[in-house]
């Protein structure tokens, strides 16, 4: 058996806890580990074995899209035993962080206060702001409080609770510093467009900041700036940004409606942003890249992939976190045409496509990684394929 | 929104649970909340179990003032490996009746072929 000891890199703000929190958090990666590498894959001969004969016998036709399979397997115990530990291993997760993050949080917030005055870079955020309803209605990922509620003005407990959530719900496979989109991203960039070298770089949705860091490794005379709706998430990124030797702006703005003068990047990204946002929303803030970006620029965002790229069983199962995990645009995000929504917003169709960066955790020689850009996905692993789906769009030079 | 939190007033209660109603996934009434309890009571186990762990691995190692070295105690990755085998191993266990069920799928062992035994080791 393969064994995951993944372990986060601890910093001056990440809230760890003492031996018997950690080793309880521990175990719910262990538990999420495996939930994936053991009880889902039954879930196919089940499938494929009793519940699709049962839909078959009661409807005349055996299942053919996700929601046909969805009501074959909903009722069957195997899949309620699946989809009942994953959601548990969930709240186990969150329990996990918040009970240690309660004990220190007096201490952790002084911490961020007294890294953010050290450093350089603007933190901005603004007690009128106002989140939109996609990220206030449900706790996203179920992750209690979501990413905007403040208790306080330096509260920055939305964000220590995420970054140690993020470690563990990718089960330590977004790396030591939770920067592994981020990373492949800027590999993808130097791989697919070495003559690039962008000045002005702007992260939209960029939470705590953990995808945000690797464009300033990346490029360390641009000047970099992330930006979210989650005043408790910017306030931790600005002051883990200070505590790993970064400087990177946190600004709380949104990213449909940025506020940034015309032309003011060379580069926009985001990360698992759009799956987060609405159906109204994502036309908007495609169109907000295009006016953000000089031209030449570029538009990459990372997130996951459409599900006409998968069958629909794998469908099915990616689908599941729209139901049992709060996560309310996951499914639908999945069906929108995206490379239309981009030409839209003004990008030329020919500078719009969908491509692999390979996950930089995973990165091996160059003929391993052509073989996972040509691999079919495969249930079971952290991200489809072993590298995360990117949109990439060029404003016209 | 009030003031900063740490000169002024008392430290916020976090929230425990997620807004967005919880989906049921078992027909029997308690059943979800049975198998939540008994998750939780799984992760304590394996903490405790962990906990020992520490506590044998320190004695031998040092054998010095246990509950300081505890808390500064960070395992290796030999460590790490040996209780992500037994974590593993011990859901293996606990989800003993669901991959029989799977098995069984595979396999095609059924209620109808045990009944079948049975009525033929009568007859035979």
């Amino acid at each position: 058996m393969q064994l995951n000891i993944f372990q986060q890199q601890p910093h001056a703000v990440l809230p760890i806890g003492e031996h018997d929190d950690r080793v309880r958090q521990e175990f719910s990666k262990s538990f999420r580990q495996y939930i994936q590498n053991e009880l889902l894959p039954g879930l196919t001969p089940v499938f494929e074995g009793r519940a699709s004969r049962k839909f078959e016998n009661e409807n005349g036709h055996p299942p053919t899209d996700r929601h046909e399979i969805r009501k074959a397997m909903v009722p069957d115990v195997y899949f309620q035993t699946y989809a009942s530990a994953t959601r548990i291993a969930q709240e186990m997760l969150w329990e996990s962080v918040i009970m240690p993050l309660q004990k220190d949080l007096p201490e952790l917030t002084d911490k961020a206060a007294a890294l953010s005055d050290q450093s350089n870079s603007p933190l901005e955020t603004d007690s009128d702001f106002s989140v939109p309803r996609y990220i206030s209605e449900l706790d996203i990922h179920c992750m209690p409080g979501g990413y905007a509620t403040s208790h306080a003005e330096n509260d920055i407990a939305a964000g220590a609770l995420y970054d140690r959530g993020v470690y563990l719900y990718s089960m330590g496979f977004m790396g030591p510093d939770n920067d592994d989109m981020g990373q492949s991203v800027c590999n993808y960039i130097k791989r697919n467009l070495p003559e690039f070298f962008p000045q002005y770089i702007l992260d939209l949705g960029c939470t705590i900041g953990h995808s945000t860091l690797p464009y300033k490794k990346e490029f360390p005379d641009a000047d970099v700036t992330g930006i979210d709706v989650a005043a408790p998430c910017i306030r931790y990124a600005h002051a883990r940004a200070a505590a790993m030797g970064h400087d990177v702006g946190f600004l709380q703005r949104n990213a449909e409606n940025t506020g940034f003068e015309d032309g003011s990047f060379d580069l926009i990204v985001s990360h698992i942003l759009l799956h987060e946002t609405s159906g109204k929303a994502m036309p908007k803030i495609f169109e907000e890249c295009y006016r953000l970006l000089k031209p030449g620029g570029y538009m990459i965002h990372a997130d996951l992939p459409p599900f006409e790229k998968m069958g629909p069983f794998m469908q099915f199962i990616l689908d599941n976190e729209t139901y049992y995990n709060n996560e309310p645009f996951w499914g639908a995000m999945r069906t929108m045409d995206q490379i239309q929504l981009a030409t839209d917003a003004g990008f030329d169709p020919d500078s719009v496509r969908f491509d692999t960066a390979p996950m930089a955790v995973m990165e091996l020689s160059a003929e391993d990684q052509a073989e996972l850009e040509d691999r079919e996905f495969v249930a079971g692993e952290y991200a489809p394929g072993g590298g995360w789906e990117v949109l990439i769009a060029r404003k016209d030079p | 929104m009030s003031d900063s939190f740490q000169e002024d007033g008392p430290i916020p209660e976090l929230r425990r649970h997620a807004k967005g109603k919880r989906p049921g996934f078992y027909e029997t009434e308690g059943m979800d909340e049975a198998m939540s309890m008994i998750m939780v009571l799984a992760s304590e186990f394996c903490v405790l179990r962990d906990r020992v762990d520490t506590i044998e691995h320190i004695a031998r190692i040092k054998g010095v003032d246990l509950a300081k070295e505890i808390e500064s105690f960070e395992p290796d990755l030999a460590i790490l490996e040996e209780r992500e085998k037994r974590r593993q191993g011990f859901l293996e266990r606990l989800y003993y009746v669901t991959q029989k069920k799977a098995a069984e799928q595979s396999s095609n062992d059924t209620e109808e072929r045990y009944h079948e035994v049975l009525k033929d080791i009568a007859e035979t």
